[in-house]
């Protein structure tokens, strides 16, 4: 008979939000344990592994061992393949690293652990415990043998496909024009610019992109993210990436050596992120950048708020929304206006036709751009093409 | 009784991945991933068909 546990914070999941939220939380004081179901952190991968930089300093994270790739900027294609590049300066470092997923992780994870957080793996979460209309922990699997965990304050940081929000009753459902299904290949022997994170646009990949992450000897992460509300048949991702491949001698020489799934929110995020003792943070909240499907950065620099609020509230023995809601507030104040902006281009984006989307790249050709801003690219697109920028003038 | 169709997941490793699209994205919450084994609510399930639209790979079928 395992024991049941008691603790100030715990933190459900184990994934860069998670291990943040902790870090930060034991840090300011908390007593911490994160659980997670997997065996091992970080792994299997799920990831681009592509990642923006400039956040980096602004949570703590030292960049180490799990650094693959330094790139110079992104490249956008059109349908046509006509080239938009912006390099790292213009992109306002949306690309910057592309990185060891598992390896950044565990380095997450072990930066939590320095700070006093207790980790246990192969511990899965099976419901949440309530106590006086409160979340109070959760009810939990390690090794199979059930137990309890009590908590001043839980954290549901399990991920895309979270339990813990849904289980405390907050909206976390998304539509069928907000979820990607996504499905990669890292390839070995291809011939790809290892400067740049590379994206297609337009039918190649309904409602999403394609993408090329290179890494360093000759590998490169090679995936798709398809709209489900364009999802036609079964498996399409797969149907489109490897019909992509094949146009591409580059990559069809490649030999894939993984293959990575999964769904990408690219949502709104949730309307209410707390509730009595609990708190979600990372991809559970709906945090992911809707245009680029990115969620590291914005689960990072949430969790960070998420574990100083969790360690005030225990501090002050109140975990209650009207307490935890200056973590709602903060992450909102840093995050949020980009996101809803984002889910906005996003929507438009996925309306445009292959004809659309070549028209603006080629606009852009030669035209250099002060700085890189929606604002900016439809005055350049304006200049050459009128008829496309009328869609836009909600932008303008 | 209401007469569902069937609801198949091959989740024995040949065609699943364990990605957990599906998981997420069922509105009802009746889909579990536990590793390597994905199992579903029948009693639950309405059969409305995202996950079959949510899988990369194509391992949900509904006969």
């Amino acid at each position: 008979m395992v024991q049941n546990l008691k603790t100030d914070v715990l933190v459900i999941g184990a994934g860069p939000a998670g291990s943040m939220t902790a870090k930060w939380a034991a840090k300011n004081g908390a007593r911490v344990l994160m659980i997670e179901k997997r065996q091992e952190i970080g792994s299997p991968v799920r990831c681009g592994e592509g990642m923006s930089k400039s956040w980096l300093p602004e949570v703590g994270i030292t960049p180490g061992a799990w650094v693959n790739l330094e790139v110079e900027g992104a490249r956008i294609f059109s349908p046509r393949e006509q080239v938009f590049e912006i390099n790292e300066k213009h992109a306002g470092n949306e690309v910057g690293y592309v990185v060891e997923r598992d390896g950044f992780d565990k380095a997450l994870a072990i930066d939590a652990a320095n700070a006093g957080t207790e980790i246990r793996l192969k511990t899965a979460a099976t419901g949440i415990l309530k106590e006086g209309g409160r979340v109070a922990g959760a009810r939990v699997k390690q090794f199979g043998e059930p137990f309890e965990i009590r908590a001043t304050v839980t954290i549901g940081a399990d991920g895309f496909e979270s339990q813990v929000g849904r289980w405390a009753g907050l909206p976390t459902n998304i539509a069928l024009r907000d979820m990607d299904t996504c499905l990669q290949y890292r390839m070995t022997n291809v011939d790809c610019d290892t400067r740049y994170c590379d994206f297609y646009l337009g039918e190649v990949a309904p409602g999403g992109y394609v993408w090329v992450f290179p890494k360093a000897d000759g590998l490169a992460n090679v995936g798709i993210g398809v709209q489900l509300s364009k999802v036609r048949g079964m498996a399409d991702p797969r149907t489109y990436l490897d019909a992509w491949i094949a146009k591409h001698p580059a990559y069809s020489k490649g030999k894939t050596i993984d293959v990575v799934g999964g769904g990408v929110s690219i949502s709104q995020p949730v309307k209410q992120s707390v509730t009595d003792g609990l708190m979600l943070v990372g991809d559970a909240a709906r945090m992911i950048d809707p245009l680029t499907g990115g969620g590291i950065a914005n689960g990072c620099i949430a969790g960070k708020i998420c574990g100083e609020v969790a360690a005030q509230a225990v501090h002050a023995g109140d975990p209650s929304r009207a307490f935890l809601d200056r973590y709602e507030k903060g992450w909102r104040a840093k995050l949020e206006e980009k996101l809803y902006r984002n889910w906005y281009a996003k929507e438009k984006l996925c309306t445009l036709s292959d004809a659309t989307f070549d028209k603006i790249i080629d606009a852009l050709q030669g035209v250099r751009l002060e700085k890189l801003s929606v604002h900016n690219i439809l005055k350049a697109v304006h200049d050459k093409y009128p008829d496309v920028t009328k869609e836009f003038e909600a932008f303008l | 009784m209401v007469n569902k169709k069937s609801l198949h997941i091959e989740s024995s490793g040949q065609l699943c991945i364990y990605c957990g699209a599906c998981v997420g994205i069922c509105p009802l919450n009746c889909i579990y991933l536990d590793e390597t084994r994905i199992t579903f609510d029948e009693r639950v399930c309405t059969r409305c068909e995202i996950c079959v639209k949510a899988c990369p790979v194509g391992a949900i079928e509904i006969g």
